[in-house]
């Protein structure tokens, strides 16, 4: 059976790629090359896709291993304290997540610990299955729901000013 | 279940979506109706859940992406897939042979490959983008760039010199890294802009069919003037909001 072809693909799934992007690097440009990327191996790959309804699965996850990529260089990844966030459970007041806009939501995100930020990303982005988030990502479904916890926990805190930031290098050009 | 398992579960419960028909959510959902607090903190979670949600789908894909997506597509798809044709190749083998003396001098050669380079990376600096490093140190910007893996041995033009370091950063190609060095020429700057003036480097292997070692090639992308040239390791493009006789003066 003959996949989807590429432009349909690209009307389908460029917006909430690039969303994801963005909710990942914080950038407009670094989410622009992310999706643009993921576009080009799905032009050079995806035709060997057998399960054409997976296309959506495969897009993100080539997207999440290209971001990963491009942090290649970075230490591991920091480890929340899981006491900190058994004790204090996510919940966003809801007047505090009315205050922003959009593009406050994802910098907000974007102080999310990396590990945490897909699994937290995808929560709010896609209504996915929990297993199609473990897909991926390529982690298992508990690995997915812990992080997802951990992730949520931090962003809790970043609503309560208590969560210290990445450190910010620089400015908009 | 208790209370606070209860809690645990639905944190990760998201209204409106699949989890309503999870047989773990639902057992955590008729609890709280029981339960004055663990509703009110349900009814907290999915509101803050809902709204966040909105926004964060109301983020503003850049006008144009799509169409460049589209567009680099049918840049790949018009010199390498059509392989089926080999008598086109053969022709265009003739072509290229006869011409490919007077071809690799021009400098206003313009291919393709490296086309689709120049766009993506001048519109990733008139678009905005995360400077990394702010410095006006040139060795500093060197050792950031080295630390990312980037092309951090490059040769400036020395008119360039003359202009206002301001930073860098690394953008990527086709998983290639690139460095940008960003620069002021001195000239007012709408509100917000850092700079007008940035320098390109990557690896001359990551864009084939990069501007031959000695020709410069010039073109317009959008609002800038851009200058490719490459020497034997590196692919170098200068970029800069203005017309060629500005670009000029940072040139050579």
């Amino acid at each position: 059976m003959p996949g989807p072809n590429f432009e349909t693909v690209v009307a389908d799934y460029y917006e909430p790629l690039y969303r994801f992007a963005i909710s990942l690097t914080r950038s407009e440009a670094e989410a622009c090359d992310l999706a643009q990327q993921t576009f080009y191996m799905w032009a050079k790959k995806g035709h060997q896709l057998r399960d054409p309804s997976k296309a959506k699965s495969w897009l993100f996850t080539t997207l999440h291993r290209a971001f990963l990529e491009t942090r290649r260089t970075l230490t591991r990844f920091p480890q929340a304290e899981l006491t900190e966030t058994e004790d204090e459970l996510p919940v966003i007041l809801p007047e505090a997540a009315a205050r922003l806009d959009a593009l406050q939501a994802v910098e907000a995100l974007g102080r999310v610990s990396e590990l945490y930020r897909a699994p937290v990303a995808l929560f709010y982005l896609e209504d996915c299955s929990y297993q199609e988030i473990a897909d991926m990502l390529e982690v298992p479904i508990g690995t997915v729901k812990s992080r997802m916890a951990r992730g949520l926990a931090e962003l809790k805190l970043v609503f309560a000013g208590k969560h210290r930031a990445r450190p910010q290098t620089g400015g908009q050009g | 279940m208790t209370l606070e398992e209860a809690k645990q579960i639905l944190a990760l419960f998201r209204p409106g979506t699949a989890d309503e028909k999870d047989a773990a959510f639902q057992e955590a959902r008729q609890l709280a109706q029981s339960q004055p607090d663990l509703a009110r903190w349900l009814q907290e979670h999915c509101e803050s859940y809902l709204t966040l949600r909105r926004k964060l789908r109301s983020v503003p894909v850049p006008p144009g992406l799509k169409e460049q997506i589209l567009a680099e597509r049918k840049i790949r798809r018009g010199f390498f897939e059509n392989y089926w044709v080999p008598w086109l190749a053969a022709a265009a083998a003739v072509v290229l042979l006869v011409g490919i003396g007077f071809w690799s001098r021009s400098p206003h050669r313009v291919n393709a490959e490296h086309a689709a380079y120049r766009k993506r990376v001048t519109e990733a600096a008139l678009r905005g983008y995360n400077m990394e490093l702010t410095t006006r140190d040139p060795a500093q910007v060197r050792r950031f760039l080295k630390t990312k893996n980037a092309p951090a041995d490059y040769t400036l033009p020395s008119k360039l010199q003359s202009a206002e370091l301001v930073g860098c950063a690394v953008l990527r190609w086709q998983g290639a890294p690139v460095s940008m060095i960003c620069f002021r020429s001195g000239r007012p700057l709408p509100p917000g802009d850092q700079s007008d003036l940035w320098f390109f480097v990557t690896y001359r292997n990551a864009v084939p069919h990069a501007p031959s070692p000695g020709a410069t090639v010039l073109a317009r992308v959008n609002k800038a003037t851009t200058a490719s040239w490459s020497d034997e390791q590196k692919n170098y493009l200068l970029a800069a909001v203005g017309d060629e006789a500005f670009l000029e003066k940072y040139l050579r």
